[in-house]
């Protein structure tokens, strides 16, 4: 099934659901809203036969596309100050949120994975529903995005720190949160 | 999503085997009593899987409670990526599941591959394939001797390291390295393969399988062995796929589920291998999983040596792929063309993916999000020892501390893909 | 040649005990002996204990120098073999292990992650484990090949022999 389909066929059992639909370079991607992603999890699961959560990951778009040089003729305009500004120069367009949480599904059984990307928006402060009731194995990956990310599952039964020590401040993987470690001399940004 | 008033999220009751705890599926909360002692699985302790810290609660010898605190060796892989052009991102991907190295090499360098949208030639897809196999060879190596260490029976890890060293000779003999090599490189591998290497080769695939008898002469035909490891850490199939297993992991619960046979990649289709499956799902068929895997792993490298076609080992798609370094000395545009890749890098179209190999963990995938620049904007790495350790709970649940110890080695974890 | 006690009246009256006994100052032996068998205690971390642990396999055998036995109780180690990259979560349980071993014990930084943080300069690893123990012997390496470790202990080995005080009281600070 292609993403077109996918979001037809999750329209008929959960309406309003799914707000856009394409097909990635490599599986079909839908963007869901919040409200509504246990609903679709669960239809993916027992409908469609995707049983199995590979990865919760989230993305921070703060600054996306700013390092890119830009091209000509765009209200950016083009950078030749930037780092890698030869070569083919496209923008890429920019996301809508500062945050989204990405659900790799998959089919395990006889045959080949059908691999699906769920994605939800969301801006800072923002939180979203755990699926740890569809997929028990997104116990430890929200914990990890809520510690690295600083993204709040509700619902889960158990969301404190993972990865780093309890008493840490901050969200490490957070674009605003430097790379830390010692200064190191005669380093630049390359 | 705004921040306004919404409904509270429902309460979805828990997936239906009824094998997973109430409550956190990973953690078991210790029920109140007296004559509970919680003692603590020190991240430095002596089963060599690395930092694991498991917070356990005992009743007598029988586990009444588990939690595990991970993070001893998070190393920040991912926030470093983002630091770091695509090419000088490679030296860092092997560095995650320390005993896998090349799985992880794969999952990056084919993400990045397949994002950029390069071909890479036959050759290199087919060394690529062989030094994977390899790698699995060495992986279940290590995981065969510290399972033997495990449970008291040292002897067997010294028969794995000898053969683990001739295993590194080749890796040592292609890339120049033992471990952590930067051999695959973005359109293919980083050098051909040297004279010798198919005679070395061939010896290792005819002295390989005699080697592996005499592993399971040692394992299987020893009935403390079999003891200590059969009816442990039972998992059925479903709990299993619902808690996120793969790999042998997986595969020893009876799901013939294998990332090379059912969504190939590289060249695995083109090749002849048996996906092994087990029964029960204990601890003994994980063990004969992966131990029965080597087997097929040298049937692969046999093909591979057999197979290998000519040709160049890099793609020359010179946007991405660096110029031979013998053209640095006469051409001046390849000098400033180098010169550039490694300063600055190449420019990946924006977009997101996600690509997963059959590491012989399970299931490594690697999720790319670029936005353009050189520098990769978020790379997530699904490591399967992350998701296999959130298991330990429910299958130490009620079993004793010895069984726990068992219970850990056999699901192959290594700290250094958990924690990233 | 069968020494008896006149033999060894006879060698102290004409001045050459030395052909059938062996003289040496109470440190050299101490020194000897306790070179020859440090237990490493192997603070296994990540890539580099994969390689230290193919040091007791049969091609790289640590066992020839005395350093097979690798002890898991820090009290009875001599030697702790850093291996792998120090977080800063593990800092704390790292500085707790090497107080528990008995003095004189050594440290051994194993590769470039422990030597001053590798290629990981970020948040979460510490910058070098002689932040918060002294180090006796940095082994270069990404990983060290075993052959460099037992270079390593070699040169510990030495360091001993020669009567160089442990690290740790050489500086006060950290000890």
């Amino acid at each position: 099934m292609n993403a077109a389909e996918l979001a037809e066929a999750l329209e008929r059992a959960v309406p309003g659901a799914v707000v856009a639909h394409a097909d990635g370079i490599d599986m079909p991607t839908l963007t869901v809203t919040g409200e509504h992603l246990l609903a679709v999890c669960r239809e993916l699961r027992d409908a469609h036969g995707r049983n199995f959560l590979s990865a919760v990951s989230a993305v921070d778009n703060l600054g996306y596309g700013e390092a890119v040089a830009g091209y000509y003729g765009t209200e950016r305009g083009r950078d030749i100050n930037l780092t890698g500004s030869w070569g083919a120069p496209v923008t890429a367009e920019l996301p809508s949120t500062r945050f989204k949480v990405v659900y790799h599904l998959a089919r395990v059984g006889d045959g080949p994975p059908d691999r699906v990307r769920v994605q939800v928006l969301l801006e800072d402060g923002d939180s979203v529903p755990s699926v740890v009731g569809v997929w028990p194995t997104a116990d430890w990956h929200e914990r990890e995005q809520y510690d690295l990310m600083g993204i709040e599952f509700t619902g889960h039964p158990n969301l404190r720190r993972l990865i780093m020590p309890s008493d840490w401040a901050g969200h490490p993987l957070r674009k605003d949160y430097p790379i830390g470690g010692e200064p190191v001399q005669f380093t630049d940004d390359v | 999503m705004s921040t306004a008033e919404r409904a509270p999220a429902p309460v979805v009751p828990l997936y239906t085997p009824a094998q997973i705890p109430a409550g956190a599926p990973s953690k078991i909360d210790p029920p109140s009593g007296e004559d509970l002692i919680t003692i603590n699985f020190g991240p430095n302790h002596p089963s060599t899987h690395g930092v694991l810290r498991l917070i356990v609660t005992l009743d007598g010898e029988v586990v009444v409670g588990l939690d595990a605190d991970i993070g001893y060796v998070h190393t920040g892989f991912e926030k470093n990526f983002e630091q770091k052009t695509y090419w000088k991102g490679i030296p860092f991907a092997p560095r995650m599941d320390y005993v896998a190295f090349f799985a992880n090499e794969l999952a990056y360098v084919g993400a990045v591959e397949r994002l950029i949208g390069i071909e890479v030639p036959p050759r290199a897809q087919w060394i690529r394939t062989l030094f994977a196999e390899l790698n699995r060879i060495h992986s279940h190596l290590i995981y065969l001797g510290t399972s033997g260490v495990e449970l008291g029976a040292i002897s067997l890890f010294f028969y794995c390291l000898r053969e683990r060293d001739t295993v590194l000779d080749l890796f040592e003999m292609v890339t120049g390295v033992r471990m952590h090599d930067r051999y695959p490189q973005f359109g293919g591998v980083f050098e051909d393969l040297p004279k010798g290497f198919y005679a070395e080769a061939r010896k290792f695939c005819k002295e390989m399988p005699k080697r592996i008898d005499e592993y399971l002469d040692l394992v299987e035909g020893n009935a403390i062995w079999r003891d200590r490891y059969r009816g442990i850490g039972t998992i059925d199939a479903d709990t299993a796929i619902a808690m996120g297993l793969s790999g042998p992991n997986l595969r020893a619960s009876g799901v013939p589920y294998d990332l090379r046979r059912v969504d190939p990649y590289l060249v695995y289709d083109q090749l002849q291998f048996d996906v092994i499956t087990g029964e029960n799902g204990d601890a003994f068929d994980r063990l004969m999983c992966r131990t029965k895997e080597m087997y097929e792993s040298v049937k692969l490298i046999e093909q591979c040596l057999d197979s290998i076609p000519d040709g160049p080992v890099m793609a020359d798609d010179r946007r991405y792929v660096l110029p031979p370094r013998n053209e640095l000395h006469t051409s001046m545009e390849s000098l400033i063309h180098h010169f550039k890749l490694v300063t600055e890098g190449f420019r990946p179209p924006a977009g997101e993916l996600y690509y997963a190999v059959e590491s012989p963990r399970g299931e490594f995938g690697c999720y790319l999000v670029s936005d353009g620049s050189p520098k990769p904007w978020r790379i997530h790495f699904r490591a399967p020892s992350f998701v296999s350790l959130q298991v330990t709970a429910m299958m130490a649940h009620r079993r004793y501390i010895a069984d726990l110890i068992a219970i850990v080695g056999s699901l192959d974890g290594v700290m250094g893909e958990a924690d990233r | 040649m069968a020494v008896t006690p006149v033999h060894i009246q006879d060698a102290v009256r004409a001045g050459d005990l030395e052909q059938y006994v062996m003289l040496t100052t109470l440190e050299k032996a101490i020194a000897w002996s306790s070179s020859n068998s440090i237990w490493p205690a192997g603070f296994g971390l990540a890539c580099c204990a994969i390689e230290m642990m193919s040091l007791p396999s049969p091609r790289y055998d640590i066992a020839r120098f005395g350093a097979e036995v690798f002890r898991s109780s820090p009290r009875q180690a001599d030697l702790m073999i850093v291996s792998g990259r120090v977080s800063h979560k593990m800092a704390a349980p790292l500085r707790q292990v090497y107080d528990q071993m008995l003095q004189p014990k050594w440290v051994m930084a194993m590769g470039a992650c422990s030597s001053s943080g590798g290629m990981f300069a970020n948040y979460a690893i510490l910058q070098g484990v002689d932040k918060i123990v002294p180090v006796d012997v940095h082994v270069p390496g990404c990983p060290p090949r075993p052959e460099a470790v037992v270079d390593g202990l070699l040169l510990i080995q030495k360091k001993i022999r020669a009567g160089i005080k442990p690290a740790y009281e050489l500086e006060k600070s950290k000890a």
